[in-house]
C-alpha cells in the first residue's frame, strides 16, 4: 500500500468510492473475514497472505495467522486425544470380549494417551499371565481328576457314590460289570436300592441314615447281596464312608461270592474231617465191644449141647458178624493211612470190565456211555477199593433213575492250574486222573446235596438205603489224596467227579532193560551227594562215568576227554560258573556236543535238553537215551 | 446400500469419531456403515480412525465440507 495520506479525510472518513486507500483496506479487511470465518467452522488452512508497510494493519493480519495456526495446533491435539482414545477404546473393549491379541500402540505423540496404550498393554500381560496360570492348574486339575477317574475306574473294585437321597452320583466300569448296568443308565438316575437283594435294604437304609447322624456308629464294613440286572445275586464285601464336607458317602462293593463259597468248602471239608475221626473212634470201641460179644458168643456156642439154645447163640454170631462189617464200612469212611496193597491199574482195561459186570446190574432200562480215551492211564490204586466205589456210584444212580435213563462213564487226565486251585484251595495243581459219573436221575436239592456224604445220611426208605455208599467213596477217595466233586440239578440228573491226583512217578511203565547204557557221562554237579547218587546208578546201567565238582573241573575234564565223553550231565544252578555257561563252553569246544541241564524245577529253555532233579533215576535214564537214538 | 447410516451433520471435530467409536461395539463384523459429517477436519479424523482400527474405506462421497464415508467393519 501506498504512503499516501487520503486527500479525503483519512480512512474511515473517506467516501470515494474510488480511493485508492479505501479499496486496499476493504480487500484486506475481506480476506480477514474468510479465514475468520473459516476459522469458525474449524477449517484452519487458509492463512492471509497480504503484507502492508502500515503497522496496526499488519499487526491485525499477523494475529489472525497467529490465530489460526494456535486454532490449528489446538484442533490437532484435540483429534490426537479423540483418536487416541478411540483407539485404546477399542482395544479395551476387545479384550474384554476375551481377544487377548489385541494390543494397544504406544506410539502416540501426546504421552499421556502413549502412557495409557503402555498401563493397558501391561494389564493385558499381567492377565495372560494370570490366565495362563489358571489354565495350567486348570489342566493339572483336569489330568489329577482323569487321573483319579482312571484309578477309580481300574482299582478293581466297585465303586459308588451316592447322594444323601441314595441318588447314585457316579459308579464305576466295576460296578457296570458287578450289576450289569451302564453308568449312563445308573448316574444321576437310580438310587442304590435298586441294586440291593429286597432282604438286605432295611438294614442297609437305615445304616445309610446313621451314617449321616451319627456317622460313628454306623458299620464302616459289612456284606450285603447285590442283585444284577439278570436277577442273580452276588454276596459283596461293602466298605462305606462319607465323603468330607458333603452329605455324599462312598462306597466300594468287592464281589466275595468266589471267596463265600470257598469257605463253605473249607467248612464242608472240616465237617467231614470231624464226622470221619469221631465216628471213627465210636466205631473202634463199637468194634472192640463187638469182639468181645463175638468171642463169648463163640464160646458159648461151644458150651451148650442143647441145639435149641445153640439156634439163638449162632443168630447172635450172625447178628454181630453183621455190625463188624457195618463198622468196617465207617472205618473205611474214617480211615486215614495209606491204602497197602494199591497196584498201577490200567484204568482203561478196568473200567471196560467193569463196565460188562454192571450193565447186568443196572438193567436194560439203563443205557451206559462210555467215555474213554485210547490214551491208556495208570493209577496206583488197590482194586477193591476202586470197585467200592464204582459200585457205590452205579447203585445210587440206578437208584436215582427208577424210570430207567442215561448213565456215563467218564475217564480223563487233567492239569489243575493255579487259577483253578485259587477257588478250590483244597485242590492242589498239577495232574489228576479224573472219574466221571453222570445220570439222568431225579437229582438233588442243595441240602441234600450239602449232606450225602456224611454217614448215615439218606432220603432212601428204612430198608433200602443206609447212608453209608457215598461216605465210603468219601474215605477211599480221601485215602488217595483225591476230591469228589458233585454237580446236581433237581429234575436233571446228577455227575460226580473224582479227582485222583497223579504223580508221574507211579504212572510211568518203564521197561528197565530199555535204559541200559554203555556210553560215557560227564556229571556235574556241586553237591557231592546228588553227585555220587547220580553216578551210582548212572554206573548200575553201566554207563561209564566222569565227575566234575563245579563248572570250571567240568570243562578241564571235557577238553582233555572230549573223544571219550558222549554226554554231559549239568546241574543248572552252581557257585561260579553256572551250568548254561558250562554248556556254552563245552559247546565251544565241540559244536555237536550232547548236553542234558539239571534243574531243581521244571524248565523251558529254547534249545535245551533239560530234566528235573527230583525225577526218579529211570525218567533221567530215559532222557539221556533218547539223546542217543 | 449400507447397513447402517450414521449422521453427524452439524458435529464439530472431533466429536463424530467420539461418537462413533462408542456406537462401534454394536457393530457387527462384515457390515457396511456410512457416516455423514460436515465439519472440516471429518475426513482427516475418519481416515485416521479407520486407519488405527483398520477397517476398510469402501467409498468417499465430498460436497463442500459435507462428506459421506462407507466403511466395512
Ligand atoms: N446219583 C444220585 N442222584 C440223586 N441222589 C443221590 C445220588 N447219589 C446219592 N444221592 C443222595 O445221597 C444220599 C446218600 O447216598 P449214600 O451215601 O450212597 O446212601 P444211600 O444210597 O444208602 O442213601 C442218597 O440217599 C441220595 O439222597
Ligand atoms: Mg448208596
Amino acid at each position: 500500500m501506498a504512503g499516501n495520506l487520503c486527500p479525503h479525510g483519512g480512512f474511515f472518513e473517506c467516501n470515494n468510492i474510488f480511493c485508492e486507500y479505501g479499496q486496499k483496506l476493504s480487500e484486506i479487511l475481506h480476506s480477514c473475514s474468510n479465514v475468520i470465518e473459516k476459522l469458525a467452522k474449524g477449517d484452519t488452512s487458509d492463512k492471509i497472505e497480504i503484507k502492508v508497510k502500515r503497522y496496526d494493519i499488519q499487526r491485525l493480519i499477523d494475529s489472525i495467522n497467529n490465530l489460526s495456526r494456535s486454532l490449528e495446533d489446538l484442533i490437532d491435539l484435540n483429534h490426537e486425544l479423540a483418536i487416541g482414545i478411540c483407539e485404546h477404546f477399542d482395544v479395551l473393549r476387545r479384550i474384554q470380549e476375551g481377544d487377548f491379541l489385541a494390543k494397544a500402540s504406544e506410539d502416540s505423540p501426546i504421552e499421556i494417551v502413549r502412557m495409557l496404550g503402555e498401563l493397558i498393554n501391561r494389564q493385558r500381560d499381567r492377565f495372560l499371565d494370570y490366565i495362563n496360570k489358571i489354565q495350567q492348574q486348570h489342566k493339572e486339575i483336569l489330568e489329577l481328576y482323569t487321573q483319579e477317574r482312571e484309578i477309580l475306574s481300574n482299582i478293581g473294585v466297585a465303586i459308588m457314590i451316592s447322594e444323601e437321597d441314595m441318588t447314585l452320583e457316579f459308579v464305576n466300569e466295576e460296578f457296570e460289570r458287578l450289576t450289569g448296568y451302564s453308568k449312563k443308565e445308573v448316574e444321576g438316575k437310580m438310587k442304590w436300592a435298586e441294586f440291593f437283594a429286597e432282604e438286605m435294604l432295611n438294614q442297609m437304609q437305615q445304616y445309610h441314615k446313621l451314617m449321616r447322624i451319627h456317622p460313628s456308629l454306623a458299620p464302616r464294613q459289612y456284606e450285603s447281596k447285590i442283585k444284577h440286572r439278570s436277577g442273580r445275586k452276588i454276596d459283596v464285601l461293602i466298605n462305606v464312608g462319607m465323603i468330607p464336607y458333603t452329605n455324599k458317602s462312598v462306597a466300594s462293593l468287592i464281589d466275595i461270592s468266589e471267596r463265600k463259597k470257598i469257605q463253605q468248602q473249607i467248612i464242608h471239608y472240616q465237617k467231614m474231617e470231624s464226622l470221619g475221626s469221631l465216628s471213627g473212634k465210636i466205631v473202634h470201641e463199637f468194634k472192640n465191644i463187638l469182639s468181645g460179644i463175638h468171642g463169648f458168643s463163640s464160646i458159648l456156642l461151644s458150651k451148650i449141647e442143647d441145639e435149641n439154645l445153640k439156634v439163638h447163640v449162632k443168630r447172635i454170631l450172625e447178628i454181630t458178624e453183621r455190625a463188624k462189617s457195618l463198622a468196617e464200612k465207617i472205618l473205611i469212611f474214617s480211615r486215614k493211612e495209606e491204602a497197602k496193597e494199591a497196584q498201577n491199574v490200567n484204568l482203561n482195561k478196568y473200567l471196560l470190565n467193569f463196565s460188562e459186570f454192571i450193565k447186568t446190574f443196572i438193567g436194560s432200562e439203563i443205557i451206559l456211555k462210555l467215555e474213554i480215551p485210547e490214551k491208556e492211564i495208570f493209577y496206583k490204586i488197590e482194586e477193591s477199593h476202586l470197585e467200592a466205589i464204582l459200585m457205590n456210584l452205579f447203585t445210587n444212580a440206578k437208584d436215582a433213575m427208577p424210570e430207567g435213563g442215561e448213565i456215563t462213564l467218564g475217564l480223563k487226565e487233567v492239569c489243575v492250574d493255579m487259577e483253578y486251585s485259587y477257588t478250590h484251595p483244597l485242590v492242589k495243581p498239577g495232574k489228576y486222573v479224573v472219574l466221571c459219573l453222570k445220570d439222568t436221575g431225579i437229582g438233588m436239592d442243595e441240602n441234600t446235596k450239602e449232606r450225602i456224604f456224611e454217614p448215615f445220611f439218606t432220603t432212601k426208605p428204612k430198608g433200602k438205603g443206609t447212608g453209608l455208599g457215598l461216605s465210603t467213596v468219601y474215605g477211599l477217595i480221601k485215602n488217595y489224596e483225591g476230591h469228589i466233586h458233585v454237580y446236581s440239578e433237581l429234575g436233571k440228573g446228577t455227575t460226580f467227579k473224582i479227582y485222583l491226583p497223579k504223580e508221574s512217578r507211579d504212572c510211568l511203565p518203564i521197561d528197565k532193560q530199555s535204559l541200559i547204557g554203555n556210553e560215557t557221562i560227564l556229571v556235574v554237579d556241586d553237591d557231592p551227594h546228588i553227585r555220587q547218587y547220580l553216578i551210582s546208578f548212572l554206573k548200575g546201567f553201566g554207563y561209564k562215568v566222569y565227575e566234575g565238582k563245579d563248572g570250571k573241573e567240568a570243562i578241564e575234564i571235557y577238553r582233555k576227554n572230549r573223544h571219550e565223553i558222549d554226554l554231559c550231565l549239568i546241574d543248572l544252578v552252581m557257585p561260579g560258573l553256572g551250568g548254561i555257561e558250562v554248556m556254552r563252553q563245552i559247546k565251544n569246544i565241540n559244536p555237536e556236543a550232547k548236553i542234558i541241564i539239571m534243574s531243581g524245577h521244571p524248565l523251558d529253555l529254547k534249545d535245551i535238553v533239560s530234566v528235573e532233579k527230583s525225577c526218579l533215576p529211570e525218567e533221567i535214564l530215559l532222557k539221556i537215551r533218547t539223546q542217543f537214538i | 446400500m449400507a447397513d447402517r447410516l450414521l449422521d453427524y451433520s452439524g458435529l464439530k471435530c472431533p466429536y463424530p469419531i467420539l461418537k462413533l467409536s462408542a456406537q462401534y461395539p454394536n457393530f457387527k463384523k462384515g457390515e457396511i456403515i456410512e457416516v455423514i459429517g460436515d465439519c472440516p477436519t471429518f475426513e482427516k479424523d475418519i481416515i485416521a480412525w479407520c486407519n488405527r482400527l483398520r477397517k476398510t474405506i469402501l467409498h468417499i462421497e465430498k460436497q463442500g465440507y459435507k462428506m459421506k464415508v462407507k466403511i466395512r467393519i
